[in-house]
């Protein structure tokens, strides 16, 4: 059970941050190839983007591995 | 806006002098595992971070010369996360687990709020600059 409920976790968590991170770096490029002069802003909003969506796949793969190891 | 090089020094300066905070609570209070905990999460939130930092100016570099974009590292920021606690959990009797997962994410917790108080003092009006 433990183990189901680790993968379950990892899974759902890296498929929210996967669909988040595709929409946030697709959006990026598009914006730089439409106006490249843009390019340090939307880095900028790029990087705190990716940031904060991949803080809870972080916490989502550590609670599987504590789940995991007990 | 400020550069990615920008934000990342700031943040670096304020997690180092949170470090020196918790360094002193891990030498001086009586909850060293904790404050021990803490610095690890923080230690490896930090890393994290570096990285973050340093593959989204690669990423940019390869847009910017038409070359195909590097991963992001993900797979990385996972691991290191997963060595935290590993390191957390092999040593319980230094490191508090909870403590530790909290310091991971109390880099993420600083970069939200300084955005916020740089987005109130200079706001962007209109996305003028875009």
């Amino acid at each position: 059970m433990g183990l189901l409920a680790a993968a379950l976790a990892v899974g759902l968590g890296a498929l929210g941050a996967g669909i988040g991170n595709g929409l946030i770096v697709s959006k990026t490029v598009e914006g730089i190839a439409r106006q490249p002069e843009a390019r340090g802003v939307l880095q900028t909003t790029m990087f705190i983007g990716v940031a904060l969506v991949e803080a809870l796949p972080i916490i989502a793969v550590v609670i599987a591995f504590i789940v995991m190891g007990r | 806006m400020e550069n990615l090089r920008q934000i990342h020094n700031r943040q670096k300066r304020a997690l180092f002098f949170l470090l020196a905070m918790l360094a002193l609570g891990w030498g001086f209070s009586s909850w060293p595992t904790v404050f021990a905990g803490l610095i690890l999460g923080v230690l490896f939130g930090l890393y994290n971070f570096w990285i973050l930092t340093r593959r989204m100016e690669r990423f940019d570099r390869a847009v910017a010369e038409g070359e195909r974009a590097p991963s992001l590292g993900s797979g990385l920021r996972f691991a290191s996360g997963i060595a935290a606690a590993a390191i957390a959990l092999s040593l319980p009797e230094t490191f508090n687990l909870i403590a530790t997962v909290i310091g991971l994410m109390i880099p993420y917790l600083f970069l939200l709020i300084e955005r916020i108080i740089s987005q109130l003092k200079h706001p962007d009006p209109g996305g003028k600059e875009r």
